[in-house]
Protein backbone atom coordinates (compact mmCIF):
# COMPACT_ATOMS: atom_id res chain seq x y z
CA UNK A 1 0.00 0.00 0.00
CA UNK A 2 2.89 2.32 0.89
CA UNK A 3 6.44 1.78 -0.31
CA UNK A 4 9.54 3.93 0.13
CA UNK A 5 12.87 3.00 -1.44
CA UNK A 6 16.04 4.92 -0.70
CA UNK A 7 14.10 8.09 0.03
CA UNK A 8 15.94 11.26 1.08
CA UNK A 9 14.50 14.65 1.81
CA UNK A 10 16.65 17.76 2.02
CA UNK A 11 14.79 20.99 2.72
CA UNK A 12 15.76 24.13 0.80
CA UNK A 13 17.51 25.46 3.92
CA UNK A 14 19.89 22.50 3.73
CA UNK A 15 18.43 20.46 6.58
CA UNK A 16 18.51 16.76 5.79
CA UNK A 17 15.18 15.55 7.20
CA UNK A 18 15.30 12.02 5.83
CA UNK A 19 18.32 10.05 4.73
CA UNK A 20 17.99 6.96 2.53
CA UNK A 21 14.78 5.67 4.11
CA UNK A 22 13.18 2.43 2.88
CA UNK A 23 9.89 1.18 4.27
CA UNK A 24 7.08 -1.13 3.19
CA UNK A 25 3.61 -0.86 4.70
CA UNK A 26 1.02 -3.41 3.60
CA UNK A 27 -2.69 -3.08 3.07
CA UNK A 28 -4.55 -2.90 6.39
CA UNK A 29 -1.40 -2.43 8.46
CA UNK A 30 -1.25 -0.32 11.60
CA UNK A 31 2.14 1.37 12.00
CA UNK A 32 3.57 3.72 14.60
CA UNK A 33 6.36 6.09 13.61
CA UNK A 34 8.26 7.03 16.76
CA UNK A 35 11.29 9.12 17.54
CA UNK A 36 12.29 12.43 19.07
CA UNK A 37 11.11 15.74 17.68
CA UNK A 38 12.93 16.57 14.48
CA UNK A 39 13.85 13.02 13.59
CA UNK A 40 11.75 13.07 10.44
CA UNK A 41 8.40 11.52 11.44
CA UNK A 42 6.33 14.43 10.14
CA UNK A 43 8.59 14.80 7.12
CA UNK A 44 7.97 11.18 6.21
CA UNK A 45 4.20 11.69 6.40
CA UNK A 46 4.47 14.93 4.42
CA UNK A 47 6.19 13.02 1.64
CA UNK A 48 3.31 10.53 1.52
CA UNK A 49 0.63 13.17 0.97
CA UNK A 50 3.03 15.17 -1.21
CA UNK A 51 3.22 18.25 0.97
CA UNK A 52 6.97 17.82 0.51
CA UNK A 53 8.74 16.37 -2.51
CA UNK A 54 11.47 13.74 -2.08
CA UNK A 55 14.96 14.83 -3.01
CA UNK A 56 15.85 11.26 -3.97
CA UNK A 57 14.28 7.83 -3.94
CA UNK A 58 11.03 6.19 -4.98
CA UNK A 59 7.67 6.55 -3.20
CA UNK A 60 4.54 4.57 -4.10
CA UNK A 61 1.24 5.22 -2.31
CA UNK A 62 -1.78 3.17 -3.32
CA UNK A 63 -0.22 2.48 -6.70
CA UNK A 64 0.68 6.14 -7.35
CA UNK A 65 4.31 7.09 -7.97
CA UNK A 66 4.30 10.06 -5.58
CA UNK A 67 7.91 11.05 -6.28
CA UNK A 68 7.09 11.52 -9.95
CA UNK A 69 3.67 13.05 -9.40
CA UNK A 70 2.96 16.18 -11.39
CA UNK A 71 1.65 19.10 -9.39
CA UNK A 72 -1.77 19.01 -10.98
CA UNK A 73 -2.18 15.33 -10.01
CA UNK A 74 -1.61 16.01 -6.29
CA UNK A 75 -5.35 16.53 -5.56
CA UNK A 76 -6.07 13.07 -7.00
CA UNK A 77 -3.47 11.53 -4.65
CA UNK A 78 -4.92 13.29 -1.63
CA UNK A 79 -8.37 11.93 -2.33
CA UNK A 80 -6.89 8.47 -1.64
CA UNK A 81 -5.57 9.62 1.72
CA UNK A 82 -6.97 10.91 4.98
CA UNK A 83 -4.71 13.12 7.07
CA UNK A 84 -5.14 14.02 10.75
CA UNK A 85 -3.07 16.55 12.68
CA UNK A 86 -2.27 17.43 16.26
CA UNK A 87 -4.08 20.79 15.93
CA UNK A 88 -7.19 19.28 14.23
CA UNK A 89 -7.26 21.95 11.50
CA UNK A 90 -11.01 22.40 11.68
CA UNK A 91 -12.72 25.49 10.28
CA UNK A 92 -14.04 27.38 13.29
CA UNK A 93 -16.88 29.09 11.45
CA UNK A 94 -18.38 25.83 10.23
CA UNK A 95 -20.28 23.24 12.23
CA UNK A 96 -19.01 19.69 12.64
CA UNK A 97 -21.36 18.57 9.87
CA UNK A 98 -20.17 21.36 7.55
CA UNK A 99 -16.52 20.67 8.32
CA UNK A 100 -16.91 17.03 7.36
CA UNK A 101 -19.10 17.76 4.34
CA UNK A 102 -16.60 20.44 3.22
CA UNK A 103 -14.02 17.75 2.42
CA UNK A 104 -16.46 16.16 -0.01
CA UNK A 105 -17.95 19.35 -1.39
CA UNK A 106 -14.62 20.89 -2.39
CA UNK A 107 -13.81 17.78 -4.40
CA UNK A 108 -17.03 18.26 -6.32
CA UNK A 109 -18.94 15.37 -4.74
CA UNK A 110 -22.59 14.96 -5.54
CA UNK A 111 -24.94 16.29 -2.83
CA UNK A 112 -26.67 12.91 -2.68
CA UNK A 113 -23.36 11.26 -1.74
CA UNK A 114 -22.59 13.98 0.82
CA UNK A 115 -25.95 13.45 2.50
CA UNK A 116 -25.31 9.72 2.70
CA UNK A 117 -21.63 9.71 3.62
CA UNK A 118 -21.40 12.45 6.27
CA UNK A 119 -23.87 10.87 8.74
CA UNK A 120 -22.11 7.55 8.28
CA UNK A 121 -18.65 8.82 9.32
CA UNK A 122 -20.09 11.00 12.10
CA UNK A 123 -21.72 7.87 13.46
CA UNK A 124 -18.43 5.97 13.14
CA UNK A 125 -16.57 8.55 15.27
CA UNK A 126 -19.53 8.95 17.65
CA UNK A 127 -20.34 12.60 16.94
CA UNK A 128 -23.80 12.27 15.38
CA UNK A 129 -25.41 14.07 18.31
CA UNK A 130 -23.00 17.03 18.02
CA UNK A 131 -23.06 17.52 14.29
CA UNK A 132 -24.63 20.98 14.57
CA UNK A 133 -22.05 22.27 17.05
CA UNK A 134 -19.06 24.45 16.21
CA UNK A 135 -15.49 23.25 16.92
CA UNK A 136 -15.08 25.75 19.78
CA UNK A 137 -18.04 24.15 21.55
CA UNK A 138 -16.35 20.73 21.55
CA UNK A 139 -13.68 19.13 23.74
CA UNK A 140 -10.27 18.44 22.25
CA UNK A 141 -11.11 14.76 21.84
CA UNK A 142 -14.35 15.57 20.07
CA UNK A 143 -12.57 18.02 17.78
CA UNK A 144 -10.06 15.33 16.87
CA UNK A 145 -12.89 12.91 16.21
CA UNK A 146 -14.47 15.47 13.90
CA UNK A 147 -11.13 15.83 12.12
CA UNK A 148 -10.90 12.04 11.77
CA UNK A 149 -14.44 11.96 10.39
CA UNK A 150 -13.39 14.57 7.83
CA UNK A 151 -10.31 12.53 6.93
CA UNK A 152 -12.46 9.41 6.41
CA UNK A 153 -15.41 10.92 4.60
CA UNK A 154 -13.93 10.34 1.14
CA UNK A 155 -13.36 6.64 1.96
CA UNK A 156 -9.55 6.72 1.82
CA UNK A 157 -7.62 3.46 1.91
CA UNK A 158 -4.93 5.10 4.03
CA UNK A 159 -5.18 7.28 7.14
CA UNK A 160 -2.09 9.32 8.08
CA UNK A 161 -1.99 10.77 11.61
CA UNK A 162 0.62 13.29 12.72
CA UNK A 163 0.65 13.39 16.53
CA UNK A 164 -3.12 12.82 16.71
CA UNK A 165 -3.13 12.78 20.52
CA UNK A 166 -0.53 15.48 21.06
CA UNK A 167 -3.07 17.98 22.38
CA UNK A 168 -5.26 15.53 24.30
CA UNK A 169 -5.53 14.38 27.90
CA UNK A 170 -5.12 10.65 28.69
CA UNK A 171 -8.85 9.88 28.58
CA UNK A 172 -9.32 11.45 25.18
CA UNK A 173 -6.07 9.91 24.02
CA UNK A 174 -7.44 6.47 24.86
CA UNK A 175 -10.66 7.21 23.00
CA UNK A 176 -8.89 8.40 19.89
CA UNK A 177 -6.54 5.44 19.95
CA UNK A 178 -9.47 3.07 20.20
CA UNK A 179 -11.15 4.86 17.31
CA UNK A 180 -8.03 4.53 15.15
CA UNK A 181 -7.94 0.87 15.95
CA UNK A 182 -11.57 0.46 14.97
CA UNK A 183 -10.91 2.23 11.69
CA UNK A 184 -7.96 -0.06 11.08
CA UNK A 185 -10.12 -3.13 11.74
CA UNK A 186 -12.42 -1.99 8.91
CA UNK A 187 -9.45 -2.40 6.55
CA UNK A 188 -7.97 1.06 6.42
CA UNK A 189 -4.18 1.27 6.54
CA UNK A 190 -3.25 3.54 9.47
CA UNK A 191 0.10 5.29 9.97
CA UNK A 192 0.54 7.23 13.22
CA UNK A 193 3.50 9.46 14.02
CA UNK A 194 3.57 9.93 17.78
CA UNK A 195 5.50 10.87 20.89
CA UNK A 196 3.04 9.17 23.15
CA UNK A 197 4.76 6.30 24.90
CA UNK A 198 1.57 5.08 26.60
CA UNK A 199 -0.33 4.73 23.34
CA UNK A 200 2.44 2.81 21.62
CA UNK A 201 3.13 0.53 24.55
CA UNK A 202 -0.55 -0.30 25.10
CA UNK A 203 -1.26 -1.09 21.45
CA UNK A 204 1.76 -3.34 20.78
CA UNK A 205 1.59 -2.81 17.03
CA UNK A 206 4.33 -2.40 14.45
CA UNK A 207 6.76 0.33 15.54
CA UNK A 208 9.15 2.06 13.12
CA UNK A 209 11.79 4.11 14.93
CA UNK A 210 13.43 7.12 13.31
CA UNK A 211 16.65 8.74 14.50
CA UNK A 212 18.25 11.66 12.67
CA UNK A 213 16.28 10.96 9.53
CA UNK A 214 17.11 7.26 9.37
CA UNK A 215 15.06 4.20 10.30
CA UNK A 216 16.95 2.49 13.13
CA UNK A 217 14.51 -0.28 14.07
CA UNK A 218 11.31 -1.78 12.70
CA UNK A 219 9.54 -4.19 15.07
CA UNK A 220 6.38 -6.16 14.39
CA UNK A 221 5.08 -5.75 17.96
CA UNK A 222 7.17 -3.00 19.45
CA UNK A 223 7.39 -0.65 22.39
CA UNK A 224 8.04 3.07 22.39
CA UNK A 225 11.53 2.58 23.77
CA UNK A 226 13.67 -0.11 22.25
CA UNK A 227 13.04 -3.37 24.08
CA UNK A 228 11.28 -1.72 27.04
CA UNK A 229 7.66 -1.94 28.13
CA UNK A 230 5.49 0.65 29.82
CA UNK A 231 6.62 1.69 33.29
CA UNK A 232 10.25 0.93 32.67
CA UNK A 233 12.63 3.85 32.73
CA UNK A 234 15.71 4.35 30.70
CA UNK A 235 18.75 4.89 32.86
CA UNK A 236 20.95 7.88 32.33
CA UNK B 1 -24.09 20.40 -11.20
CA UNK B 2 -26.85 19.66 -8.73
CA UNK B 3 -28.59 22.37 -6.79
CA UNK B 4 -26.83 21.43 -3.57
CA UNK B 5 -23.45 22.07 -5.16
CA UNK B 6 -24.54 25.44 -6.51
CA UNK B 7 -25.95 26.38 -3.12
CA UNK B 8 -22.72 25.37 -1.39
CA UNK B 9 -20.63 27.34 -3.87
CA UNK B 10 -22.72 30.51 -3.72
CA UNK B 11 -22.82 30.18 0.06
CA UNK B 12 -19.01 30.09 0.15
CA UNK B 13 -18.71 33.16 -2.08
CA UNK B 14 -21.28 35.07 -0.06
CA UNK B 15 -19.71 34.05 3.24
CA UNK B 16 -16.27 35.20 2.12
CA UNK B 17 -17.70 38.39 0.74
CA UNK B 18 -19.52 39.38 3.88
CA UNK B 19 -16.71 38.30 6.19
CA UNK B 20 -14.18 40.72 4.75
CA UNK B 21 -16.43 43.70 4.17
CA UNK B 22 -13.67 46.22 4.84
CA UNK B 23 -11.33 44.69 2.32
CA UNK B 24 -14.09 44.31 -0.25
CA UNK B 25 -14.88 48.00 0.12
CA UNK B 26 -11.21 48.83 -0.40
CA UNK B 27 -11.10 46.77 -3.57
CA UNK B 28 -14.37 48.22 -4.85
CA UNK B 29 -13.16 51.74 -4.06
CA UNK B 30 -9.92 51.16 -5.92
CA UNK B 31 -11.72 49.87 -8.98
CA UNK B 32 -14.16 52.79 -8.77
CA UNK B 33 -11.38 55.41 -8.61
CA UNK B 34 -9.52 53.80 -11.47
CA UNK B 35 -12.60 53.61 -13.62
CA UNK B 36 -13.54 57.22 -12.81
CA UNK B 37 -10.07 58.36 -13.89
CA UNK B 38 -10.22 56.21 -16.98
CA UNK B 39 -13.73 57.40 -17.83
CA UNK B 40 -12.76 61.05 -17.30
CA UNK B 41 -9.75 60.58 -19.47
CA UNK B 42 -11.68 58.90 -22.29
CA UNK B 43 -14.42 61.54 -22.09
CA UNK B 44 -12.05 64.52 -22.11
CA UNK B 45 -10.00 62.97 -24.87
CA UNK B 46 -13.10 62.52 -27.00
CA UNK B 47 -14.21 66.08 -26.21
CA UNK B 48 -10.82 67.53 -27.18
CA UNK B 49 -10.63 65.48 -30.35
CA UNK B 50 -14.14 66.58 -31.17
CA UNK B 51 -13.36 70.25 -30.56
CA UNK B 52 -10.18 69.93 -32.59
CA UNK B 53 -12.04 68.38 -35.51
CA UNK B 54 -14.57 71.17 -35.42
CA UNK B 55 -11.83 73.76 -35.55
CA UNK B 56 -10.21 71.91 -38.40
CA UNK B 57 -13.53 71.68 -40.20
CA UNK B 58 -13.77 75.44 -40.15
CA UNK B 59 -10.35 75.96 -41.58
CA UNK B 60 -10.43 77.12 -45.15
CA UNK B 61 -7.74 77.68 -47.67
CA UNK B 62 -7.57 81.07 -49.35
CA UNK B 63 -5.87 80.86 -52.72
CA UNK B 64 -5.09 84.42 -53.91
CA UNK B 65 -4.68 84.87 -57.62
CA UNK B 66 -1.98 86.90 -59.26
CA UNK B 67 -3.22 90.43 -60.08
CA UNK B 68 -2.69 89.73 -63.77
CA UNK B 69 -4.35 86.33 -63.74
CA UNK B 70 -6.70 85.89 -66.65
CA UNK B 71 -10.33 84.84 -66.42
CA UNK B 72 -9.37 81.66 -68.30
CA UNK B 73 -6.81 80.85 -65.60
CA UNK B 74 -9.39 81.49 -62.88
CA UNK B 75 -11.86 79.22 -64.67
CA UNK B 76 -9.21 76.51 -65.02
CA UNK B 77 -8.42 76.70 -61.29
CA UNK B 78 -12.11 76.52 -60.46
CA UNK B 79 -12.53 73.52 -62.75
CA UNK B 80 -9.55 71.77 -61.18
CA UNK B 81 -10.83 72.35 -57.64
CA UNK B 82 -14.28 71.02 -58.38
CA UNK B 83 -12.77 67.83 -59.78
CA UNK B 84 -10.40 67.23 -56.87
CA UNK B 85 -12.03 64.57 -54.61
CA UNK B 86 -10.33 66.00 -51.52
CA UNK B 87 -12.08 69.33 -51.91
CA UNK B 88 -15.46 69.74 -50.25
CA UNK B 89 -16.28 73.15 -51.70
CA UNK B 90 -14.56 75.86 -53.64
CA UNK B 91 -15.93 79.36 -54.04
CA UNK B 92 -14.62 82.10 -56.28
CA UNK B 93 -14.48 85.43 -54.43
CA UNK B 94 -13.92 88.35 -56.81
CA UNK B 95 -11.95 91.31 -55.45
CA UNK B 96 -15.06 93.46 -55.15
CA UNK B 97 -16.75 90.97 -52.87
CA UNK B 98 -13.50 90.54 -50.96
CA UNK B 99 -13.42 94.25 -50.22
CA UNK B 100 -17.06 94.24 -49.11
CA UNK B 101 -16.31 91.33 -46.78
CA UNK B 102 -13.26 93.11 -45.42
CA UNK B 103 -15.35 96.22 -44.82
CA UNK B 104 -17.96 94.19 -42.98
CA UNK B 105 -15.36 92.36 -40.91
CA UNK B 106 -13.52 95.52 -39.78
CA UNK B 107 -16.79 97.36 -39.15
CA UNK B 108 -15.62 100.75 -40.35
CA UNK B 109 -12.36 100.86 -38.44
CA UNK B 110 -10.67 101.09 -41.85
CA UNK B 111 -12.03 103.79 -44.10
CA UNK B 112 -12.12 102.01 -47.44
CA UNK B 113 -13.48 105.14 -49.08
CA UNK B 114 -9.92 106.48 -49.01
CA UNK B 115 -8.79 103.73 -51.38
CA UNK B 116 -8.42 104.88 -54.94
CA UNK B 117 -8.36 101.34 -56.20
CA UNK B 118 -9.12 97.90 -54.79
CA UNK B 119 -5.83 96.44 -53.48
CA UNK B 120 -7.27 92.96 -52.97
CA UNK B 121 -6.70 90.19 -55.48
CA UNK B 122 -9.36 87.73 -56.56
CA UNK B 123 -9.33 84.54 -54.53
CA UNK B 124 -10.74 81.06 -54.17
CA UNK B 125 -12.13 80.01 -50.81
CA UNK B 126 -11.57 76.25 -50.47
CA UNK B 127 -12.81 73.79 -47.89
CA UNK B 128 -11.46 70.24 -47.73
CA UNK B 129 -13.25 67.12 -46.63
CA UNK B 130 -10.57 65.79 -44.25
CA UNK B 131 -8.53 68.14 -42.01
CA UNK B 132 -5.48 65.99 -42.72
CA UNK B 133 -5.68 67.11 -46.35
CA UNK B 134 -5.49 70.85 -45.73
CA UNK B 135 -1.74 70.93 -46.27
CA UNK B 136 -1.52 68.67 -49.34
CA UNK B 137 -4.40 70.50 -51.03
CA UNK B 138 -2.80 73.87 -50.25
CA UNK B 139 0.48 72.65 -51.75
CA UNK B 140 -1.25 71.45 -54.92
CA UNK B 141 -3.17 74.69 -55.37
CA UNK B 142 -0.02 76.78 -54.87
CA UNK B 143 1.50 75.18 -57.98
CA UNK B 144 -1.47 76.01 -60.23
CA UNK B 145 -0.92 78.67 -62.92
CA UNK B 146 -2.27 82.05 -61.88
CA UNK B 147 -2.13 81.37 -58.16
CA UNK B 148 -0.06 83.91 -56.32
CA UNK B 149 -0.28 82.90 -52.69
CA UNK B 150 -2.07 80.32 -50.56
CA UNK B 151 -3.02 81.11 -46.99
CA UNK B 152 -4.57 78.88 -44.33
CA UNK B 153 -4.19 78.45 -40.58
CA UNK B 154 -0.92 76.55 -40.97
CA UNK B 155 0.05 76.74 -37.32
CA UNK B 156 -3.36 75.77 -36.00
CA UNK B 157 -3.64 72.86 -38.39
CA UNK B 158 -0.19 71.59 -37.51
CA UNK B 159 -0.78 71.93 -33.78
CA UNK B 160 -4.17 70.31 -33.79
CA UNK B 161 -2.94 67.40 -35.88
CA UNK B 162 0.04 66.97 -33.56
CA UNK B 163 -2.19 67.17 -30.49
CA UNK B 164 -4.45 64.50 -31.91
CA UNK B 165 -1.51 62.20 -32.54
CA UNK B 166 -0.12 62.78 -29.05
CA UNK B 167 -3.50 62.15 -27.44
CA UNK B 168 -3.85 58.90 -29.30
CA UNK B 169 -0.37 57.74 -28.35
CA UNK B 170 -0.43 58.91 -24.74
CA UNK B 171 -3.95 57.58 -24.38
CA UNK B 172 -3.06 53.95 -24.84
CA UNK B 173 -0.10 54.24 -22.48
CA UNK B 174 -2.16 55.99 -19.82
CA UNK B 175 -4.94 53.44 -20.01
CA UNK B 176 -2.48 50.59 -19.65
CA UNK B 177 -0.88 52.35 -16.68
CA UNK B 178 -4.27 52.89 -15.02
CA UNK B 179 -5.27 49.27 -15.43
CA UNK B 180 -1.86 48.05 -14.28
CA UNK B 181 -1.85 50.15 -11.12
CA UNK B 182 -5.41 49.20 -10.27
CA UNK B 183 -4.67 45.51 -10.80
CA UNK B 184 -1.71 45.69 -8.45
CA UNK B 185 -3.67 47.44 -5.70
CA UNK B 186 -6.62 45.10 -6.04
CA UNK B 187 -4.47 42.02 -6.19
CA UNK B 188 -2.87 43.14 -2.93
CA UNK B 189 -6.30 43.65 -1.39
CA UNK B 190 -7.44 40.25 -2.54
CA UNK B 191 -4.18 38.74 -1.33
CA UNK B 192 -5.19 39.93 2.13
CA UNK B 193 -8.49 38.11 1.85
CA UNK B 194 -6.63 35.06 0.57
CA UNK B 195 -4.30 35.32 3.56
CA UNK B 196 -7.26 35.62 5.91
CA UNK B 197 -8.51 32.34 4.52
CA UNK B 198 -5.21 30.47 4.34
CA UNK B 199 -6.42 27.81 6.81
CA UNK B 200 -9.39 27.11 4.62
CA UNK B 201 -7.21 26.93 1.52
CA UNK B 202 -4.74 24.62 3.28
CA UNK B 203 -7.58 22.31 4.27
CA UNK B 204 -9.03 22.38 0.77
CA UNK B 205 -5.64 21.40 -0.63
CA UNK B 206 -5.29 18.73 2.02
CA UNK B 207 -8.52 16.97 1.15
CA UNK B 208 -7.74 17.09 -2.56
CA UNK B 209 -9.55 20.11 -3.94
CA UNK B 210 -8.08 21.13 -7.28
CA UNK B 211 -6.47 24.54 -7.66
CA UNK B 212 -9.16 25.57 -10.10
CA UNK B 213 -11.80 24.79 -7.51
CA UNK B 214 -9.94 26.72 -4.82
CA UNK B 215 -9.48 29.66 -7.15
CA UNK B 216 -13.05 29.90 -8.32
CA UNK B 217 -14.62 31.66 -5.30
CA UNK B 218 -11.79 34.22 -5.28
CA UNK B 219 -12.22 34.90 -8.98
CA UNK B 220 -15.94 35.38 -8.41
CA UNK B 221 -15.13 37.74 -5.58
CA UNK B 222 -12.78 39.77 -7.80
CA UNK B 223 -15.37 39.80 -10.54
CA UNK B 224 -18.06 41.12 -8.19
CA UNK B 225 -15.64 43.74 -6.82
CA UNK B 226 -14.80 44.82 -10.36
CA UNK B 227 -18.41 45.06 -11.51
CA UNK B 228 -19.59 46.93 -8.41
CA UNK B 229 -16.59 49.28 -8.60
CA UNK B 230 -17.30 50.01 -12.24
CA UNK B 231 -20.98 50.65 -11.53
CA UNK B 232 -20.09 53.06 -8.72
CA UNK B 233 -17.68 54.83 -11.07
CA UNK B 234 -20.33 55.04 -13.79
CA UNK B 235 -22.77 56.63 -11.34
CA UNK B 236 -20.14 59.21 -10.33
CA UNK B 237 -19.26 59.93 -13.95
CA UNK B 238 -22.90 60.27 -14.97
CA UNK B 239 -23.41 62.68 -12.07
CA UNK B 240 -20.40 64.76 -13.08
CA UNK B 241 -21.51 64.76 -16.71
CA UNK B 242 -24.98 65.99 -15.70
CA UNK B 243 -23.89 68.71 -13.26
CA UNK B 244 -20.31 69.84 -13.90
CA UNK B 245 -19.96 69.45 -17.66
CA UNK B 246 -22.72 71.98 -18.63
CA UNK B 247 -21.13 74.54 -16.32
CA UNK B 248 -17.76 73.94 -17.91
CA UNK B 249 -19.33 74.41 -21.33
CA UNK B 250 -20.79 77.72 -20.14
CA UNK B 251 -17.53 78.84 -18.61
CA UNK B 252 -15.56 78.14 -21.79
CA UNK B 253 -17.78 79.38 -24.60
CA UNK B 254 -14.90 79.93 -27.00
CA UNK B 255 -13.86 76.27 -26.85
CA UNK B 256 -16.24 74.42 -29.08
CA UNK B 257 -17.07 71.50 -26.78
CA UNK B 258 -19.92 69.16 -27.48
CA UNK B 259 -22.39 68.27 -24.73
CA UNK B 260 -21.82 64.55 -25.28
CA UNK B 261 -18.76 63.80 -27.39
CA UNK B 262 -18.96 60.02 -26.90
CA UNK B 263 -21.61 57.34 -27.12
CA UNK B 264 -22.56 56.89 -23.45
CA UNK B 265 -23.55 53.25 -23.93
CA UNK B 266 -20.27 52.30 -25.57
CA UNK B 267 -18.25 54.14 -22.93
CA UNK B 268 -20.25 52.48 -20.14
CA UNK B 269 -19.70 49.06 -21.67
CA UNK B 270 -15.98 49.72 -22.03
CA UNK B 271 -15.68 50.84 -18.41
CA UNK B 272 -17.65 47.91 -16.98
CA UNK B 273 -15.61 45.49 -19.06
CA UNK B 274 -12.39 47.09 -17.83
CA UNK B 275 -13.55 46.93 -14.19
CA UNK B 276 -14.47 43.27 -14.53
CA UNK B 277 -11.18 42.47 -16.23
CA UNK B 278 -9.24 44.24 -13.48
CA UNK B 279 -11.10 42.32 -10.76
CA UNK B 280 -10.68 38.91 -12.38
CA UNK B 281 -7.06 39.50 -13.37
CA UNK B 282 -6.09 40.75 -9.92
CA UNK B 283 -7.69 37.86 -8.04
CA UNK B 284 -6.29 35.32 -10.47
CA UNK B 285 -2.78 36.64 -9.89
CA UNK B 286 -3.03 36.92 -6.11
CA UNK B 287 -4.50 33.45 -5.56
CA UNK B 288 -2.11 31.97 -8.07
CA UNK B 289 0.85 33.27 -6.13
CA UNK B 290 -0.53 31.72 -2.97
CA UNK B 291 -1.31 28.34 -4.48
CA UNK B 292 2.13 27.93 -5.98
CA UNK B 293 3.91 28.09 -2.63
Amino acid sequence: MISLRGVSLVYPNGVRALDNVSLEIGKGDFVFLVGHSGTGKSSLLRLLYREAAATAGEIVVDGIRVDRLRRNRVPALRRHLGVVFQDFKLLTDKTVWENVAFAMQVTGAHTRDVMRQVPRVLDLVGLSHKSRMYPNELSGGEQQRAAIARALVNNPKILLCDEPTGNLDPVNTTEITALLQRINLKGTTVVVATHNQAVVDRMRRRVVRLEDGRITTDEERGYYYLGLGQGQILSG
Amino acid sequence: MDSGKVKFFLGEVLRNFSRNTGMQLTAIGTVAITIVLLGLFLFVRAALADAGNKLLDQIEISAYLQPDATAAQAAAIGHFLVQDPRVASAQFVPKKQGLAELRARTRGSIDTALLTENPLPDKFRIKVRDPEQVEPVAATVRRLAGVDNVVYGQKIVQRLLALGAVLRRVGIGLILAFVGVASIIISNTIRLTVFARRREIAIMQLVGATNTYIRLPFICEGLVDGVIGALVALALLAGARATLWPRLLEALPWVQLTAMPVDARILAAQLILTGTAIGVLASWISVGRYLRT
